[in-house]
């Protein structure tokens, strides 16, 4: 698995799932449509700058994803057309909700996400947990060697269905 | 070995370990609300053929935008009710509901040793029982629907002693406010909080639950206090809890089994003294962004949250004309908060569209039976019924664009409340003294 394309910068920590998706949309039954609100109330968005259109990569710092527990968040970075996030630590939610709809989160070190601030292109190699930047230079990231699977193959659901009859038998002994 | 609540609780609940540091974790309890329901209940009648593990030991919530405002909402509202009628889930809903995180501990779903999932940040709130409950996506919370597990990373141990006894207006709110500021807006990631020491022991239960609560704040996956005698206590006569008082006193030993063992051992430990606090108030764009009430806004303040919020280094919140006030959300609507906020409103005017909207149906209900419902609209405030209402910035209150909302709630991100919103988190009693004054003000000055 391979993603290669622009980079969408956003040079701030903490930005919380309230801002990569206002409450105020969250009235929808399903998992699409989104996207178009995506960033809206980052102060100094550029999310709609042509610059960065069709950018698969969103790049942030520490902390990105902190807040609600919305999937929403998740949803409509996809829905824009991201493939993966990059930044120098994601709040455990977010993470998670990531891994299950397979949005790469790659974490990296604070001073490699300030090299990825002056590119505009990367490359993430999914498989082997390496980002390229066009110089060249490759950073490693870790994955989660288990839900690494999830964001490869999907099937989370389907993982936690298998399951089922072995908690059956454990609530028995339990209990 | 002596264990602490955390992992008694964490211990009796693995069902299997996973490769990682992963744990499938059995879930007693999960707690549904319409806004991040919806997406996985379908899939799993869709693509799963409706197959719940065990639909008694889910119940569903209307509780964000409820009555619905609009079509969307009205829409969300009734695919839950749907739901919850087809699978036999219980379900609060119109008229007997209220914020999750009010009504599942008041009629008493939350004891300690649980477990507990739902797809809201805020469900740390539970932990207050000796329960370990944490917030999660919707995908994870369809996963804890299908097979009643998460999958979970196991968190490390982080105990916050804190002794003493809180001055005058100080409440729960300032301590936890206190604790993020301390320990920054993300430096819990990773780990779970036990609330211990003197103070917390002389809190009431729904101050520990306003302690919790607020634990994400701090990036935590969850907040926890030992149970005790206290919790025990609160427990008795709630609506799903046993009336047999044998049958009770089993489910005593059980859950005080719970509690921290002396000499547990915690991965990271701080200390507070609860007698030195003084009411807080947030000043920039997260809960870690917070002052004393007579403070000033530190010099190495961060200049985007300046920026956002309108303020400089060094200036004080002291006085800051405030343009709305509102009291409620998970973290402060509960009948404490309520009656805290009633003593400093009593005969006084406010000066500043100020709106109360209480935690839940129970709660409202019990408000009108003391009286406070008189108090707050001879005051001159809107009393509403329950909802998450403006905290979220969805209904009932949002927040216009460079207007300052000083609020018992919980998050003070941009936008929060409202495009271009300005939030000030303190506690009810500031809010109330504020929206007298119509600045912020400290309630020993009304």
């Amino acid at each position: 698995m391979l993603i290669s394309g622009k980079i969408l910068p956003l040079d701030r920590s903490n930005i919380d799932t309230d801002q990569i998706i206002p409450a105020r949309y969250l009235t929808g039954i399903t998992k699409t449509g989104y996207g178009v609100h995506l960033l809206e109330d980052v102060p100094g968005t550029p999310i709609n700058n042509p610059k960065y259109k069709d950018a698969a990569v969103l790049l942030t710092k520490e902390n990105f994803g902190c807040g609600s527990s919305r999937e929403h968040a998740v949803w409509a970075i996809m829905d824009k057309g991201f493939k993966a996030v990059i930044a120098s630590s994601f709040a455990r939610i977010f993470e998670e909700n990531c891994y299950n709809n397979g949005l790469v989160p790659v974490k990296l070190k604070s001073e490699e996400v300030e090299k990825l601030f002056k590119q505009s292109n990367c490359e993430i190699d999914v498989i082997n947990q390496v980002v390229k930047l066009e110089s060249g230079e490759i950073f490693k990231f870790e994955l989660d060697p288990l839900k690494k699977e999830f964001i490869l193959k999907g099937g989370f659901l389907k993982y936690m269905e298998s399951k089922v009859s072995l908690v059956k038998t454990w609530e028995k002994t339990a209990s | 070995m002596a264990k602490s609540v955390f992992e008694k609780v964490w211990d009796s609940h693995i069902v299997e370990e996973l490769p990682g540091n992963n744990y499938l974790v059995f879930m007693d309890q999960i707690v549904a609300h319409e806004i991040t329901t919806p997406q996985g209940a379908i899939e799993i009648d869709e693509k799963f053929g409706g197959n719940l593990y065990a639909s008694e030991r889910i119940i569903a919530i209307n509780d964000h935008v409820s009555p619905a405002k609009d079509t969307a909402t009205a829409i969300q509202a009734k695919v839950l009710r749907d739901w919850a009628k087809k699978h036999n889930v219980k379900i609060f809903d119109i008229g007997n509901n209220g914020i999750c995180h009010v009504v599942a501990p008041e009629r008493g779903y939350v004891q300690p040793g649980m477990t507990l999932c739902c797809g809201d940040s805020h469900t740390g709130t539970n932990g207050a029982f000796g329960a370990f409950a944490l917030g999660i996506g919707t995908t994870a919370q369809a996963g804890a629907m299908l097979a009643q597990c998460l999958i979970l990373n196991k968190p490390k141990t982080f105990k916050i002693q804190i002794d003493g006894k809180l001055p005058l207006y100080v409440y729960a709110k300032d301590v936890i406010l206190a604790i993020i500021g301390k320990m920054t807006f993300r430096g819990a990631t990773g780990y779970v909080l036990e609330y211990s020491g003197s103070t917390i022991e002389s809190m009431s239960m729904e101050e520990r639950m306003t302690m919790c609560n607020m634990s994400i704040e701090a990036g935590a996956t969850s907040g926890m206090v030992s149970p005790d005698k206290t919790t025990v206590d609160y427990l008795w006569g709630k609506e799903v809890i046993t009336k047999d008082k044998n049958e009770f006193e089993k489910l005593k030993n059980k859950w005080t089994s719970f509690a921290t063992d002396k000499d547990s051992k915690y991965d990271k430990e701080i200390t507070l003294d609860g007698n030195s606090l003084k009411p807080k108030v947030t000043w920039g764009t997260n809960p870690g962004e917070v002052i004393d009430i007579d403070g000033e806004i530190p010099s190495d303040a961060d200049e985007k949250s300046l920026e956002y919020m309108g303020l400089k280094k060094g200036q004080k919140l002291y006085g800051l004309p405030m343009d709305q006030a509102f009291i409620g959300s998970c973290t402060n609507s509960r009948i404490s908060d309520l009656r805290e906020a009633a003593k400093i409103l009593k005969g006084k005017k406010v000066s500043i569209p100020t709106i109360i909207t209480p935690g839940s149906q129970a709660v409202k209900r019990q408000a009108e039976r003391e009286g406070l419902h008189d108090i707050f609209q001879d005051a001159g405030v809107l009393w509403t019924h329950s909802s998450c209402g403006p905290c979220l910035g969805m209904s009932m209150g949002v927040v216009a664009p460079e207007s300052r909302c000083i609020s018992s709630t919980n998050r003070n991100f941009p936008g929060r409340m409202g495009t271009g919103s300005r939030p000030h988190l303190t506690s009810p009693a500031v809010v109330a003294a504020s929206a007298i004054a119509g600045v912020i003000t400290h309630p020993k000055d009304i």
